[in-house]
């Protein structure tokens, strides 16, 4: 086991590296440089100016160099200073992960709370109209754009009925330890975010309760007379729940990912939100350090993955 | 937020001619009260302000935006203001003169002006703000105070910029001995700009000093007060700034004008200019200046709000490059007529702005002094004209149905921002126009930032541009339209000056509005060479002027003596009020 998690971390390596090079040239051999884009039209601003800046930004150093220096920065934890707020990227990305992190813990908890029980009931009704019902829902969970269903939830709960906040984590101007508000600004933007997963875990669990269902130990419980609850609970749901829980180890990559979408719509100030904005106003240092974050994310994340699956299970043969 | 870096800058392709200086307000809107209405302000409540992109700063020596200039406006006072009506300058912290010869300006600061930590407002705190920008290597404003006396002694820079870092003190800034209220400036050289340009940045010496002494290098980039200010003139204190979010500021008690009537202003960050309308219709949000004309109508269907509409201090055109080697026509006077008169602005204005912008002629907006008060022509959309022009310059049509001359075809490429929906609208519009005319064009979205490079930088790929100018008050078109800001790929300068247009009597207009040999400062002396400028403008079209967009200012109508204008939005905040 301890060989396999070695090896699956040098491999994390190249692709990491990999990923530095394509977000480092994205940023960077885009057509025009950032200095010109924040100063375009400032009144008094001349060549010499543009010079200095250029030099107080490292940017008048050929690209390569601009690589190295920006690569061997970056392993030991210095993404670079916004070119806007100039401040440290990394710092500033990292302020922001707990609204994330937030954001993300309450659609997996979503996930599991409306996901796992809607896939037992739908293979324990199967072929009645719940099961139909929980198997459109399944679909449309997955088809629907969630910025669009964003939106909608905005325009109806916010907007209409005046239920939900339109905005935000928090009412502006209200005390940081207001739970009840922080609750009802964190239902609809959860739930968009929780959606595909619901959908996800339903689908996975109806499939996985039939087949345990379907098998010998399920019968036998049956034929010893045990009650309906203690066979559905103890001995078919633990067994098809596996595949849940292997799957956990990815899906927090694929929060914080989903994030980015959900928290533009809900305006919730995020990573995804600040490295969207970066983005917009081409404040690479803060986009390479977010792009960066989340890829070292997605890498950890299926490797816990890989490791939940061969502990879960150990016919897995790690390797 | 995408929307909002094009209106950040006033509602344009993310172009900026920022005023370093000056609130106020000119071209008033056409709805909202005026100020301090009859009713007895009620006191309490907070005022959210929607926006949809962060702040970056609260040193306002390092501010390029405009929302980081809304903070420091309400947390630092300015030394003088722009008049409502005429954008001239006015006193606000301090009284001023102008010495006969123009080059000596003299202040006093109010009596009553103290910092929030109770030491009163010193000419010292103006000359804080002037070293500050000497040592800063992060700043882009050195510039505008190189011709006062000593400055570039002083400052600290690269080379090329002037600046020589050999002195300890800057010798044109004198202050009173005996009132430390009381100081001049000395100029090297008769600037009208001046008066906007040394309202300077009034920073409380009590904070800012340790960065000024002799040894201090550029440690003021980094200083954490750019960050978290402490001690305070304007209207309002500074709290809390979450990033990305929201920043808090309460009111100040103490503040000179009288203290705010509202307890806090809140200036929150959201998505975009969706969620500015959705804020708005939940009374999430107090106001804002960024509502999109298409969410005009839904907004006025909301009987709790208050819309006020008012012109922009700024001009979305199409700029043609008069040397560009793919179109050659456009080197021709007469077809840049001719494409004025073959494009019709005011539907383009009905369906890209829904009606709420201006057809523009000029370079100066109809809100600044220094528009012409001269009849201009107006080029309304008259297509026979259009042709008439270019059959003259010698274009007639080839068999293929597009004009050629001298056997080239008549092709144009209009570029513009790939992420600003409206400016796109407007060349898909304008090459659909033209094709009518006779003229291949076709409209072509590219990245802003790679835009902006071949433009200032003079690229000869770019036949015609579609951008925009926000105005500062200070109306010197210098940095535009000289010809010395003409970029030179050979030289490798680069400039604003990308239509490649010049003309002699226009520079002699530019240079004698802004250092004029006679000392004459005056409006109506530098209203007349801007007539003049103007008009050489409006006839020999560099630009097809475009159009002017409103500014939509939405409010929840309990808000109370928000008074927005042209010039500015917050500069009588402290007489706001909101309404139980």
């Amino acid at each position: 086991m301890r060989d396999f998690i070695i090896r699956r971390l040098i491999y994390a390596i190249p692709t990491l590296i990999g990923i530095s090079i394509i977000t480092f040239a994205i940023a960077r051999l885009a057509p025009g440089d950032p200095i010109r884009l924040f100063t375009f039209g400032i009144r008094d601003f001349t060549e010499a100016d543009y010079q200095q800046l250029l030099h107080r930004y490292g940017l008048d150093k050929p690209m390569p160099l601009q690589y190295i220096d920006w690569i061997t920065n970056a392993v030991q934890g210095n993404f670079g200073e916004s070119l806007i707020y100039h401040r440290e990227s990394f710092t500033m990305l990292m302020e922001r992960l707990p609204n994330t992190l937030v954001l993300a813990g309450a659609a997996l908890l979503l996930q599991l709370v409306i996901g796992v029980p809607l896939g037992v009931v739908a293979a324990f009704k199967r072929g009645t109209w719940v099961d139909g019902a929980i198997r459109v829902f399944g679909v449309a969970g997955h088809a629907v754009p969630a910025f669009w269903l964003g939106l909608i939830l905005i325009i109806v709960f916010a907007v209409q009925l005046r239920w939900l906040p339109s905005l935000g984590m928090l009412t502006v101007g209200h005390d940081q330890w207001d739970i009840l508000d922080r609750l009802k600004h964190l239902i609809l933007p959860s739930f968009v975010l929780a959606l595909t997963g619901i959908a996800n875990y339903s689908r996975i669990l109806r499939t996985e309760t039939l087949d345990v269902l379907a098998q010998d130990f399920v019968r036998t419980a049956h034929a010893k007379g045990l009650r309906e609850r203690t066979v559905v609970f103890t001995h078919a749901l633990r067994n098809a729940l596996i595949p849940v829980v292997t799957a956990l180890g990815g899906v927090l990559a694929t929060l914080v990912g989903g994030a980015l979408v959900i928290e533009q719509v809900f305006s919730w100030p995020g990573v995804g939100q600040f490295t969207f904005q970066a983005a917009i106003a081409k404040d690479y240092p803060i986009v390479q350090a977010g792009v960066m974050f989340t890829s070292t994310l997605l890498v950890i994340s299926y490797l816990l993955r890989d490791l939940t699956y061969a502990i879960v299970d150990p016919r897995i043969k790690v390797g | 937020m995408t929307k909002r870096f094009r209106t950040l800058i006033a509602g344009f392709a993310g172009v900026v001619l920022v005023a370093t200086a000056c609130t106020q307000s000119g071209g008033g809107p056409q709805t909202s009260e005026s100020p301090g209405a009859a009713e007895k302000p009620q006191q309490g409540g907070k005022i959210i302000e929607g926006d949809t992109s962060d702040i970056a700063t609260m040193n306002p020596i390092l501010v390029n935006d405009t929302r980081s200039r809304r903070i420091t406006q309400l947390i630092y006072d300015d030394l003088i203001q722009a008049d409502p009506k005429t954008g001239e300058a006015k006193p606000r912290l301090a009284t001023f003169s102008i010495s006969p010869d123009g080059l000596t300006y003299s202040y006093e600061i109010n009596a009553k002006a103290n910092w929030t930590d109770g030491k009163p407002i010193i000419a010292q705190d103006w000359l804080t703000g002037l070293q500050i920008v000497g040592k800063s290597q992060l700043t882009v404003r050195k510039s505008s105070f190189k011709d006062i006396q000593g400055f570039l002694d002083y400052c600290v820079g690269s080379s090329t910029s002037g600046c020589k870092g050999t002195a300890k003190t800057i010798s044109g800034v004198k202050i009173d001995s005996a009132n430390p209220k009381k100081f001049s400036v000395t100029m090297s050289k008769v600037t009208c700009s001046a008066i906007i340009d040394l309202n300077g940045y009034i920073l409380p010496t009590q904070v800012f000093g340790k960065y000024v002494t002799d040894t201090s290098k550029d440690e003021i980039d980094t200083a954490p007060e750019n960050v978290k200010p402490t001690v305070f003139s304007g209207p309002f204190k500074f709290e809390e700034w979450r990033k990305g979010d929201q920043v808090i500021m309460s009111k100040n008690a103490d503040y000179w004008q009288g203290a705010p009537n509202v307890d806090q202003y809140i200036f929150k960050v959201v998505a975009n200019a969706t969620a500015i309308a959705n804020g708005l219709k939940t009374g999430e949000l107090t106001f804002s200046i960024l509502v999109q004309p298409k969410d005009l109508a839904d907004l006025q269907t909301v009987d709790t709000l208050k819309i006020a509409k008012y012109p922009s201090l700024g001009y979305r055109f199409i700029g043609w490059n008069t040397t560009s080697p793919q179109a050659p026509g456009l080197a021709d006077k007469r077809v840049r007529q001719a494409l004025a008169y073959g494009l019709d602005m005011d539907s383009i204005i009905k369906s890209v702005v829904f009606g709420e912008a201006l057809a523009h002629v000029a370079h100066h907006v109809p809100v600044q002094w220094a528009y012409p008060d001269i009849q201009l022509e107006p080029y309304k959309f008259d297509q026979a004209k259009a042709k008439q022009l270019l059959k003259d310059a010698g274009w007639n049509a080839g068999s293929d149905g597009f004009l050629a001359k001298d056997g080239k075809k008549f092709s144009l490429t209009i570029s513009t921002s790939s992420d600003d929906q409206q400016n796109i609208t407007t060349a898909q519009v304008a090459a659909e126009q033209y094709k009518q005319l006779g003229i291949d064009a076709k409209a072509v979205p590219e990245a802003f930032q790679g835009l902006v490079t071949k433009l200032t930088s003079g690229d000869p790929v770019l036949d015609a541009t579609i951008i925009g100018w926000s105005l500062g008050t200070e109306p010197d078109p210098y940095q535009i339209w000289h010809s010395s800001q003409i970029p030179d790929r050979a030289k490798g300068t680069t400039g604003f000056g990308f239509t490649f247009f010049k003309d002699a009597d226009m520079d002699k207009a530019i240079e004698q509005a802004r250092n004029p040999a006679n000392a004459d400062c005056s409006v109506a002396t530098r209203k007349k060479n801007y007539e003049t400028f103007n008009k050489i403008l409006n006839d020999q079209q560099p630009y097809n002027f475009g159009y002017v967009p409103n500014i939509l200012a939405v409010s929840q109508k309990t808000l109370q003596g928000f008074a927005p204008a042209s010039f500015a939005t917050v500069y009588n905040v402290y007489q706001w009020w909101i309404k139980q």
